[in-house]
C-alpha cells in the first residue's frame, strides 16, 4: 500500500518530456575554453564533502606551522565551512557553498557550540557584519539579518536582493562580501564562464554599494573572479586575490594578488591574466594594465585574503596578508591546499608558506582545503577547512 | 537462496568484518529498512518500479551527496522528501555503504536489446565523452554515478531533466553536457546504458 502511494505521488510529480530545440551543446562554464586536444581530459572540480567529518578523522596532526606557532582544532561539525565573520558579542558566523548553510559558532570557553543559522540557500559563500546585522550573499541573493546575535534561534532575514540588483548567471556567483573602511559593502561579481566576452558593467568586476543596496559604484574592472579581498589596515587600499582562467596550461596563468590603486581600475580580463597574454583573446595587451602585486601560483585557488590585524604574532606578521589557497583541480599535479603569508620586506612583497600538511605530493591527494581566515580579538588566527568542515586556531607560542 | 542474494550477503558480510568504519553497511541496512527504501528501489537495490532508480552497486559518495541534497531541500523530489527527512550524516553514509555493497545488476525484465539503437547510443556516449567522467565501464567514480545497468526509463527521465535544467547536481556538468540533446538521442543513450 505504501509503495503504491509513493509510486502514484512520483508519477504525478514527473512532467512529461518536453521536446528540446536543436541547439549546439554548450560546455559547463568551468569547462568552457577547453581546447579540442583536452576534450577527453578527466580533470574536473573535486567532489565536495558535505557530511560531518568526525574529529578523529580531521588531519590536525599533519598540519604544519612555522617555528614559534602552534595549531589546534577549534571547531568541527560544520560541513563545507568557508568564510568566517565575528559578531560584536563573539559569535562566529560561517558561510558555505554546496550544502547551502550558514552556521553560528558560540565559544563557551570550554567548547564551541555549532548551530545552523540558515539552510537551503544556494551557495551562501559571502558574509559581512555591520552594526550587529549579518549580511549574507548567496547566488544571486542578498539577505540581512538584524540583531543576528539576539536571534540565533529564530533569524528573520530581510531580502535585499532587489535593492542590490545582482546579475542572474549562477556561475561564479558565489561571492565574498565585506564592508570597506568607507562603510560601503564591496561585492565582486565573477564572469559567468571560464573565458568569455561579457558585459563589463555587470560581470568581471568588484562593485561597492551603500549598505541598503543603493549607489552602486564599480571599484575594480577586468577582475575574472575574486573570492577574497581585504582592506589594508593602514592605507585602506583594496587588496584582492583573483582566479585566473583554466585550460590554458598546467603552469599558466598564475592566480594573482592585486592592489586597486585607483577607483574603477582595469586589471586585464579577458585579455591578460596577471601578465599572461591570453592567446585565445585578441584586442588589448598586458602592458596596458597594472601588473599584479604578486603571482600566487597556477590554479592554486586563493579564497580567504586577510590582513592580520592582531598583535599576538611576532612583529614581522604585523599587517601581513594571509591567503588561503583552496587548491587546484585544473592541473594533473596538485597545487595549493595551504595557507601562505605575504609580507612587505623593505618595500618588496615576499610570500612564505604558513599552514601546510594538507597536500600529499607523493600520493597526489589532499586531506583538507583551507578557505576562510579571521583574526580573533586575542590575536589568534582562525583558518576554516572546507573539506573537513573544521576550523583550526593558530597561536604564537609564548 | 538465489545467487544474487547470496552474493549480496557475502559482500555485506565482508563489509561487516571491517573494523568500525565511518560508513557501516549493517547499520545502513537497518535505516533502509526503517525508511522503506526497498519499496521503490527494490530488494537488493534493483528497482522493479517505473522511474525509480536502481541503487545496487552505486557509488557511495554519489549516494551520500544526493541524500544530503534531498535532506537539505536543495534537490526537490517529492518521493524523497519524507524518506530523507531528518537523516543524520552518519545514517546517510551508512545507507550509501549499504546500497553500494550490493552487486550492480540490471533489471531482470529489461527487455530485448535493440542492436541498432544500442549502437547509436554507444557512439553518442563516446561523442559526448560520457565515458570520461563515468569511466569506460560506466561504473562511475566518487560523485559521478554508475549509469550502466540503470533502468532505461529512469535514464531517459533523468537525462531530460538535466537537459531542461529541472535537476541540479553538486556541479553544473550534466546540465551543460545535455544542453540541446534531442529526445531520440536521449533514448538511444539510455537504451545503450541500460543494456550494458
Amino acid at each position: 500500500m505504501l509503495r503504491r502511494h509513493i509510486i502514484a505521488a512520483v508519477m504525478a510529480a514527473f512532467p512529461s518530456l518536453a521536446l528540446a530545440q536543436a541547439q549546439p551543446p554548450a560546455p559547463p562554464a568551468w569547462a568552457q575554453g577547453r581546447p579540442a586536444e583536452m576534450a577527453t581530459s578527466p580533470l574536473a572540480p573535486h567532489a565536495p564533502r558535505l557530511t560531518v567529518t568526525p574529529p578523529d578523522r580531521i588531519p590536525v596532526s599533519s598540519l604544519r606551522v612555522p617555528e614559534g606557532f602552534q595549531v589546534e582544532l577549534w571547531a568541527h561539525g560544520l560541513p563545507g565551512a568557508r568564510v568566517m565573520v565575528r559578531g560584536p558579542n563573539g559569535t562566529i558566523f560561517v558561510g558555505t557553498r554546496g550544502i547551502g548553510r550558514v552556521y553560528a559558532v558560540r565559544d563557551t570557553g570550554a567548547e564551541r557550540q555549532v548551530s545552523t543559522l540558515l539552510q537551503g540557500l544556494t551557495q551562501p559563500s559571502g558574509l559581512a557584519m555591520r552594526d550587529g546585522s549579518l549580511y549574507v550573499s548567496a547566488i544571486n541573493r542578498m539577505l540581512r539579518i538584524d540583531n543576528v546575535e539576539q536571534n540565533l534561534a529564530n533569524p528573520q532575514p530581510v531580502d535585499m536582493t532587489a535593492a542590490f540588483n545582482l546579475p542572474d548567471a549562477p556561475h561564479h556567483g558565489w561571492t565574498h562580501i565585506q564592508f570597506g573602511p568607507d562603510g560601503r559593502l564591496y561585492v565582486p561579481r565573477g564572469v559567468p564562464c571560464n573565458i568569455c566576452d561579457t558585459d563589463g558593467e555587470r560581470y568581471a568586476l568588484i562593485a561597492s554599494f551603500n549598505p541598503d543596496g543603493s549607489d552602486r559604484r564599480i571599484e575594480a574592472r577586468g577582475v575574472r573572479n575574486s573570492v577574497g579581498f581585504d582592506f589594508h589596515p593602514t592605507t585602506g587600499q583594496l587588496w584582492f586575490s583573483n582566479h585566473a582562467r583554466d585550460w590554458a596550461g598546467n603552469d599558466m596563468p598564475n592566480d594573482t594578488l592585486h592592489v586597486n590603486i585607483r577607483r574603477g581600475e582595469h586589471h586585464g580580463f579577458p585579455w591578460c591574466h596577471g601578465g599572461f597574454q591570453d592567446p585565445a583573446v585578441n584586442g588589448r595587451l598586458c602592458s596596458e594594465f597594472p601588473p599584479p602585486a604578486m603571482l600566487l601560483g597556477p590554479h592554486v585557488a586563493p579564497i580567504g585574503t586577510h590582513f592580520y590585524t592582531g598583535t599576538a604574532f611576532p612583529e614581522r606578521y604585523r599587517n601581513a596578508l594571509f591567503v588561503a589557497l583552496r587548491g587546484s583541480w585544473n592541473r594533473p599535479r596538485l597545487s595549493g591546499f595551504e595557507v601562505i603569508v605575504v609580507r612587505d620586506e623593505g618595500g618588496r612583497l615576499v610570500k612564505e608558506p604558513f599552514l601546510t600538511g594538507l597536500r600529499d605530493d607523493a600520493n597526489q591527494r589532499f586531506t583538507g582545503r583551507p578557505a576562510g581566515l579571521l583574526t580573533m580579538p586575542d590575536g589568534a588566527l582562525l583558518i576554516s577547512d572546507e573539506e573537513n568542515g573544521a576550523i583550526y586556531r593558530v597561536t604564537a607560542r609564548r | 537462496m538465489p545467487l544474487r542474494v547470496k552474493l549480496a550477503a557475502a559482500v555485506l558480510a565482508a563489509a561487516f568484518s571491517l573494523p568500525a568504519a565511518a560508513q557501516d553497511a549493517a547499520r545502513g541496512a537497518a535505516v533502509a529498512e526503517e525508511r522503506a527504501c526497498a519499496a521503490c528501489h527494490g530488494p537488493g537495490g534493483v528497482s522493479p518500479v517505473p522511474l525509480m532508480p536502481s541503487l545496487a552497486g552505486q557509488q557511495p559518495h554519489f549516494l551520500t551527496l544526493q541524500l544530503i541534497l534531498f535532506r537539505e531541500g536543495l534537490r526537490q523530489v517529492p518521493a524523497m522528501a519524507e524518506p530523507a527527512r531528518g537523516l543524520t550524516d552518519q545514517q546517510i553514509e551508512d545507507i550509501a555503504a549499504y546500497f553500494a555493497a550490493y552487486p550492480s545488476a540490471p533489471k531482470p525484465d529489461r527487455g530485448a536489446r535493440d542492436e541498432a539503437l544500442a549502437a547509436r547510443g554507444a557512439a553518442l556516449s563516446v561523442q559526448r565523452h560520457c565515458n570520461v567522467c563515468h569511466l569506460p565501464s560506466y561504473a562511475g567514480r566518487a560523485q559521478v554515478p554508475r549509469i550502466n545497468h540503470q533502468r532505461e526509463d529512469f535514464l531517459v527521465h533523468t537525462l531530460a531533466e538535466y537537459r531542461d535544467n529541472l535537476r541540479v547536481g553538486t556541479d553544473t556538468q550534466m546540465n551543460a553536457v545535455m544542453f540541446g540533446m534531442s529526445n531520440d538521442d536521449i533514448r538511444a543513450i539510455a537504451h545503450y546504458l541500460a543494456h550494458r
